[in-house]
């Protein structure tokens, strides 16, 4: 019972970041990606129901280590067999994606409403993509100052949204 | 949310600027690591909206300076008290009577000030050479070849010259009194997948004069 409890623990915690990053190496418009992820969960529970497990790491730098190996099996065979045929589109359900449009219309407009020396941040660092340093110079400011300014930024765009 | 060393890796690992061992460190550190994995999330979101609404959201920013100098010229006004001001304006008129003493010009001529003139309507010679105009798309990587580039219109009756460049040696150029303008398929065809190009926009009267430049902007294919 014990043991039931904690691998649902792990599924619950571990899925979102499993699905990040393997979204990061598969591209967010593969459909394949869920079914990695479903792959590396069943591959990892199973490990540890053998005991293969050992706590000679932490249980994230093991799944972390189980979903590198997927990811270069996946690339290895995906060239082999898929080189030169186009992906198919994955269309998100409805549901999904209104409410992935909802939140990035929010954000949108919390945006919007931040005061211009955060706004100029984020203008020139993510959406004209000049680095920090390119920032820093064009702002007067230290390129540390600049991880501060986003941060800040991001902070009040939480409490923007909060309200 | 907790503070973490590695949380300054972040923005790095988002845009992909990380080499790879730092990479694969930083992706084990957040399979361990909640406050990053969380702080990563919101980030990448905000990023995407960034990237996808960013001509929206950053349109005054995006806008020729001149217009914003109009915005910030009655912030300074708050920022001195009418002494300095006072001290101000009699520095000001000192330096001036001084340069009409030694170069003996007179400097109050009635000149229009280009923060008063829309920037596209002056199509006589000289005078507005070098404006800025703004690109519109791409302007950021994007995933596939483009098929269609988009700036902002200037008015009327303006010619402009569209120039992509790789490895700065033109690529492709061709003219259109349209806005906007679609890349004929042999040209999308040359253009490759994590390849950086650049492009730019010049615009021009009727009588050929240059009316406006837009910046050089680079962007890169992403796609495999």
């Amino acid at each position: 019972m014990k043991q039931k409890l904690d691998l649902d623990e792990i599924i619950v915690k571990y899925r979102p970041i499993l699905s990040f990053r393997i979204k990061k190496y598969l591209g967010h418009q593969n459909p394949d990606w869920e079914d990695v992820v479903n792959e590396i969960i069943t591959n990892v529970i199973e490990k540890i129901k053998k005991g293969e497990f050992r706590g000679e790491s932490s249980i994230g730098t093991f799944i972390y280590t189980i979903s590198s190996r997927r990811i270069v099996d996946y690339i290895r065979q995906k060239s082999k067999t898929l080189k030169h045929i186009p992906e198919p589109k994955n269309f998100p359900a409805p549901e999904q994606e209104f409410e992935s449009r909802q939140r990035a219309k929010t954000l949108t407009e919390a945006i919007q409403k931040l005061k211009p020396k955060y706004r100029k941040v984020l203008h020139l660092y993510y959406y004209k993509g000049l680095s920090r340093n390119e920032v820093a110079e064009k702002l007067g400011i230290s390129p540390r100052r600049v991880s501060e300014r986003v941060d800040y930024a991001q902070k009040l765009l939480r409490k923007i949204i909060k309200k | 949310m907790k503070k973490c060393n590695f949380d300054i890796l972040i923005d790095d690992y988002l845009l992909n600027k990380l080499e790879k061992k730092e990479k694969e460190n930083f992706e084990e550190h957040y399979f361990n690591c909640e406050p990053c994995f969380e702080k990563m999330v919101a980030r990448d979101e905000l990023i995407a909206v960034i990237k996808n609404q960013g001509h929206r959201i950053f349109a005054d920013e995006e806008r020729p300076e001149e217009k914003k100098e109009v915005f910030s010229f009655g912030k300074i006004l708050s920022f001195l008290t009418p002494k300095q001001w006072a001290y101000a304006a009699v520095s000001v008129s000192v330096t001036l009577v001084l340069l009409v003493v030694m170069l003996n010009v007179v400097p109050f001529q009635k000149k229009t000030t280009p923060t008063q003139q829309p920037f596209y309507y002056e199509f006589d010679e000289g005078r507005v050479r070098g404006e800025n105009l703004r690109l519109i798309s791409p302007v950021i990587d994007i995933e596939a070849v483009p098929s269609q580039f988009m700036w902002a219109p200037l008015g009327d009756n303006v010619e402009y010259k569209i120039s992509i460049y790789f490895n700065h040696h033109p690529f492709w150029t061709a003219t259109t009194k349209e806005n906007t303008i679609s890349l004929p398929d042999d040209v999308k065809n040359r253009m490759q997948a994590s390849r950086k190009y650049s492009w730019q926009v010049k615009a021009f009267s009727p009588q050929g004069t240059l009316l406006a430049v837009s910046p050089k902007v680079q962007f890169k294919i992403t796609a495999e």
